[in-house]
């Protein structure tokens, strides 16, 4: 069956690589994901913050073009946009006349039928299916990863979220599956900061801060995420925030399906995987993994 | 800051707590004060004021106090605060919400920046159909340092010209600057979404202002 695929403006431009790793990951695996046709921007955060109605009608546009087009599940792997398009269903489920006040402007009116997912339950799904034991080709021996979800996926709305909100494992769960020493962390649901590296860098730095002394003094040689807006912030700001902090220990900020590359014996190189700031092949290659 | 109990007017109090629980969907009457969303609250070190003394700010009508604090404008929308509240209530939503009537009363935003930056998005998404990193950030730096010139402070505006001129060379080191025009076709429908949303604002400031008006005669 086809998954409907929403990609979001980060990953189409900054974060351009990890709409590359997706579509790969996924067609090596066999589910076929389709980006759905002329997707327009989610609003993220910012719509909220400047009209209720603006915040439920952007996402719903999106909505309306998958279910439109056939759809009955819908992949979205930026954790932001995942988190906006979920607001909206819940707002369109409760209030009759916002979803028509909304649909009176749209070439293709919202039902609000279609199911979303994380990309970490699309990949689970898969590992479920077993998709995944043909295509991994090594273990990931000796890489410890911080497994960091971010805040954005653990909404506790009236709609089942698909892992636990406090203490989510899925990550962990593919990561155990590709041989990689998983732990535990206490900021595994931490907050970056967000759009606040821009607007409020002080805080910004607080919170990544804390985050990296966490997982530094945990003993994990890297952290993994599924955002692009933690990746960013992780990575691009690390020097700044370590410096800050007083933290000597640069850890590399990989995207999930960076990893699976890895363990499917994908060259990173292929994945894009050197756009990152902080170096990204130097540990794989220390512990052999490519 | 707070209102002493003897100044609590239960009717004004009443219609705000209201207005509030309509606009940000939480049922503020349920909290009882337990603070787990306090020991939570990711910027709460940073603001000194947590989300449980905001819903006792709106509770008490403290109107004034509520929609100009640090809170409202440092929340970093992560929803910690509603994972956590035994009542369900999502703290994040009722920031969002005292932003928007902050921004109907006219008061300064305690963080300019952050008020730029949320603007310059929504301009940004809504014009396009979809977000141009360069040319929103483009958009929020020259409001923002345009900020710094007009309060002369030449030295904080070149600070801030530095600090992001060295991270868009390295993001475009890196090629994830892009200097594409990224749009959608349907941005018609978009920007109709945005006209409606800008009429809505205009149309709840002119009543607030009216109701303003009114208190002070
Ligand atoms: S956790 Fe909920 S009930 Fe407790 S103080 Fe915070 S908002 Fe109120
Ligand atoms: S959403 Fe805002 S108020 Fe709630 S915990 Fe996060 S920063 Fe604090």
């Amino acid at each position: 069956m086809e998954v409907a695929y929403y990609p979001g403006c980060s990953l189409h431009q900054s974060s351009q690589f990890y709409d590359l790793q997706t579509k790969r990951i996924f067609s090596e695996l066999g589910t076929k994901i389709v980006e759905i046709n002329d997707w327009s921007c989610c609003g993220a955060t910012s719509a909220g913050k400047f009209d209720d109605f603006l915040a439920v009608a952007l996402p719903s546009r999106n909505l309306g073009i998958a279910e439109n087009a056939g759809f009955t599940e819908m992949l979205i792997p930026c954790s932001g946009c995942y988190s906006s398009h979920l607001m909206a269903k819940t707002r369109l489920r409760s209030n009759e006349t916002l979803r028509s006040d909304i649909n009176a402007e749209l070439a293709f009116p919202v039902k609000n039928t279609i199911k979303l997912l994380t990309i970490l339950e699309l990949l689970l799904e898969a590992a479920k299916q077993g998709k995944f034991e043909s295509k991994i080709t090594r273990q990931l021996k000796g890489l410890k990863p911080a497994s960091y979800y971010g805040c954005m996926t653990r909404f506790a709305y009236d709609v089942p979220v698909s892992d636990n909100v406090e203490n989510p494992q899925g990550m962990e769960k593919i990561l155990d599956m590709l041989g990689a020493e998983t732990m535990d962390w206490s900021y595994k649901t931490a907050c970056c900061g967000a759009s606040a590296a821009i607007n409020d860098s002080e805080t910004a730095m607080n919170l990544m801060g804390k985050i990296m002394k966490n997982a530094v003094h945990s003993g994990f040689n890297c952290i993994v995420t599924t955002c692009p807006m933690c990746q960013l912030n992780l990575d691009a700001y690390q020097n700044t925030y370590c410096n800050k902090f007083g933290i000597y220990e640069r850890l590399p900020v990989y995207f999930i399906t960076e990893l699976i590359g890895v363990a499917m014996g994908i060259p990173l190189e292929e994945l894009n995987a050197h756009r990152h700031f902080i170096d990204t092949l130097g540990l794989v290659k220390e512990l052999n993994l490519i | 800051m707070t209102l002493s109990a003897l100044s609590y007017n239960p009717q004004t109090a009443k219609s705000f707590i209201d207005e509030v629980i309509e606009r940000s969907h939480q049922n503020l009457y349920a909290c009882y004060q337990c603070r787990r969303c306090a020991s939570g609250c990711t910027v709460g070190e940073e603001t000194g004021i947590t989300p449980d003394y905001l819903i006792r700010l709106v509770t008490l009508g403290d109107r004034d106090a509520a929609v100009d604090n640090a809170l409202v404008w440092q929340c970093v929308s992560c929803y910690t605060c509603g994972t956590r509240c035994p009542n369900n209530i999502q703290s994040g939503r009722i920031t969002e919400t005292l932003k928007k009537m902050s921004r109907e009363e006219d008061v300064i935003p305690l963080n300019p920046n952050i008020a730029y930056f949320h603007d310059a998005f929504v301009q940004g998404c809504t014009r396009w159909g979809r977000v141009n990193e360069m040319e929103f950030m483009g958009y929020y730096e020259l409001k923002n340092i345009g900020k710094h010139m007009l309060s002369f402070q030449f030295r904080k505006a070149y600070e801030e010209i530095a600090s992001q001129i060295k991270l868009g060379r390295s993001m475009f080191k890196q090629k994830r600057l892009h200097l594409k025009l990224h749009t959608s076709r349907g941005r018609k429908e978009v920007k109709q979404f945005y006209k409606i949303a800008v009429k809505k604002k205009a149309s709840l400031k002119k009543e607030r202002r009216s109701q303003i008006k009114n208190r002070q005669e």
